[in-house]
């Protein structure tokens, strides 16, 4: 590789919008994620088959059904929100109420058993096949000379933002906001001041659900519709919310954007093998330096 | 009669009741303490009170109405509010949310909970100055006041203390007395378990003692202070 290209600034422009596009689908997925397990302590590991519903419903609803792609990014939204409802509610809940301190255990066995489970029900009920779109939006943003960004990336990066600063007024504002918020930093108390944490436990993974939906819905392009889809941005998601630190959804949120940023330069520069081990290895520096997270901070007295 | 609580049998396995038939009243206005060795059951008493365990057998009544097929998100509504044992401050969110929060049973009503900050923030004008700040970074003091404070955003008629000086400094602890005996001055009334025997009694106006899961004593405070050095040998 010439060297050169380092500093072409076309070039490390056109990687910043590939890398942001990347970081849209990881942080969405992230902060699901990271919403689920700062609120509730599951690690759900569902969370890729959620990603993968999400793609799957884009596709029936634009394809099969041949409506206009925005219904099918809302639809995407909704029905997985319903899902992980329904999830929290069949599932999670029963080992909640069974309580003893082991259900959080528990939990994280079952989200490994509901990925299993839905994985082989695509496969069953759709088969192996990869069912995409290639193009949502046609056409292409011309910056200057070199810098070509199709609309469909523009949108993709342009719908995660709105969504993620939707998310951010939601929690930070709402009523249903703050009850999560205290649940999720003492549930004993937010108990005692009239706050039902079962329902705040249930909606909070319909929203982590709905999220990682939207994010299947909005990459069909990118990502196809096919079983194991959830693999690769589960993984992704997991190392963006280890690096933002457990259960901080913003701190998810830039760590998801910095991952795919990183991932993008990484496979530009060095070559594609290369993006997984570089999110690994930053992974293993943060928890061997910051633990707590890129974006830890001390508020709690000890 | 403002809390009433009949032959209540309650504990966490049907197997094992922690409390074997407690019979207690907390009147109007006053302070009602429950004394009692470690594992007298205290603590479960206020738990079953506000709904967290379902007793066996028994009935509590508070201003005439059944508590026991209540949960616990339904007893501000029926106008009981309960401090927990230890921190229940909610350390990321700003002095003023926790207040907030104390009202989530007003939630939509923006009104009602501005002013019930507003009162409470009289109340506690330390509380105003420090609103904006994250609840964690207060002192330990600090942060006790401000859960006491946040029990009375609702206005509720009767308060569940469980252990409100335990872990505190001395000095704190008195600032803490304090406040309690301001509460009854605003016309609540408390049911206080303490372990700070000496304290709790110096406010108290009547007595319970709790052994083994059941009442055993029972009496205005004046009783009390004489007999206090004998009850506390015995514990040990």
């Amino acid at each position: 590789m010439d060297p050169a290209l380092l500093l072409e600034p076309t070039i490390l422009a056109q990687i910043l919008i590939q890398g942001l596009v990347r970081g849209a689908m990881y942080a969405l997925m992230a902060s699901g994620l990271s919403l689920i397990f700062g609120i509730m302590g599951v690690k759900n590991f569902s969370h890729g088959e959620m990603f993968m519903i999400g793609v799957y419903v884009m596709f029936f609803v634009t394809v099969v059904i041949g409506a206009p792609f925005p219904l099918g990014i809302a639809a995407a939204a909704v029905v997985l929100f319903f899902v992980g409802i329904v999830i929290e509610r069949a599932l999670i809940e029963p080992l909640r109420r069974r309580a003893g301190r082991d259900w959080l255990l528990d939990a994280f066995v079952l989200t490994i058993g509901i990925m299993v489970v839905l994985q082989n029900l695509a496969l069953i009920v759709f088969g192996s096949r990869r069912r995409g779109i290639t193009e949502l939006i046609d056409g292409h943003l011309s910056i200057g000379e070199n810098i070509v960004v199709s609309y469909e990336r523009l949108m993709i990066v342009g719908v995660a933002a709105v969504v993620g600063v939707a998310l951010f007024i939601f929690v930070r504002y709402s009523y249903a906001g703050k009850a999560m918020r205290a649940t999720s930093q003492d549930p004993e108390a937010a108990q005692t001041l009239g706050i039902d944490i079962s329902r705040v436990y249930t909606y909070a993974f319909g929203i982590g659900a709905a999220l990682a939906g939207l994010a299947g819905a909005l990459l069909i392009s990118i990502f196809p519709a096919y079983p194991t889809v959830g693999f690769h941005p589960i993984i992704k998601s997991i190392a963006a919310v280890i690096l933002g630190g457990l259960g901080n959804v913003q701190g998810a949120v830039a760590a998801g954007l910095l991952l795919g940023l990183i991932e993008g330069y990484t496979a530009f520069f060095m070559s594609a093998g290369w993006q997984s081990v570089m999110t690994a290895v930053l992974v293993i520096l943060i928890l061997i330096f910051k633990p707590a997270g890129l974006f830890s901070r001390r508020v709690e007295r000890p | 009669m403002a809390l009433e609580v009949k032959g209540i049998v309650a504990g966490y396995t049907k197997e094992v009741p922690i409390l074997n038939g407690v019979d207690l009243t907390a009147e109007d206005g006053l302070v009602t303490v429950i004394l009692g060795p470690n594992g007298a059951g205290k603590s479960t008493l206020l738990k079953t009170i506000y709904g967290y365990l379902r007793p066996v057998q028994g009935t509590v009544r508070h201003n005439g109405t059944e508590l026991v097929r209540l949960k616990p998100k339904d007893m501000l509504h029926e106008g009981i509010a309960y401090l927990i044992q230890g921190h229940s401050i909610f350390p990321r969110m700003s002095v003023e949310e926790n207040l907030e929060l104390g009202a989530w049973i007003f939630r939509g009503q923006k009104p009602r909970i501005d002013e019930a900050l507003e009162r409470v923030y009289k109340d506690f004008p330390r509380l105003k100055e420090k609103r904006r700040l994250a609840a964690g970074v207060l002192s330990g003091g600090e942060q006790r006041m401000l859960e006491i404070a946040r029990l009375t955003m609702t206005r509720p008629r009767t308060l569940l203390l469980d252990e409100p000086s335990v872990g505190l400094m001395p000095r704190l602890v008195d600032e803490v007395y304090e406040q309690i005996a301001h509460l009854k001055e605003e016309g609540y009334t408390l049911l206080i378990v303490d372990q700070n025997v000496k304290k709790s009694i110096q406010i108290a106006d009547y007595v319970y003692v709790l052994e083994l899961g059941r009442n055993t004593r029972q009496g205005p405070k004046a009783e009390f202070e004489q007999r206090l050095e004998s009850i506390i040998r015995e514990w040990l």
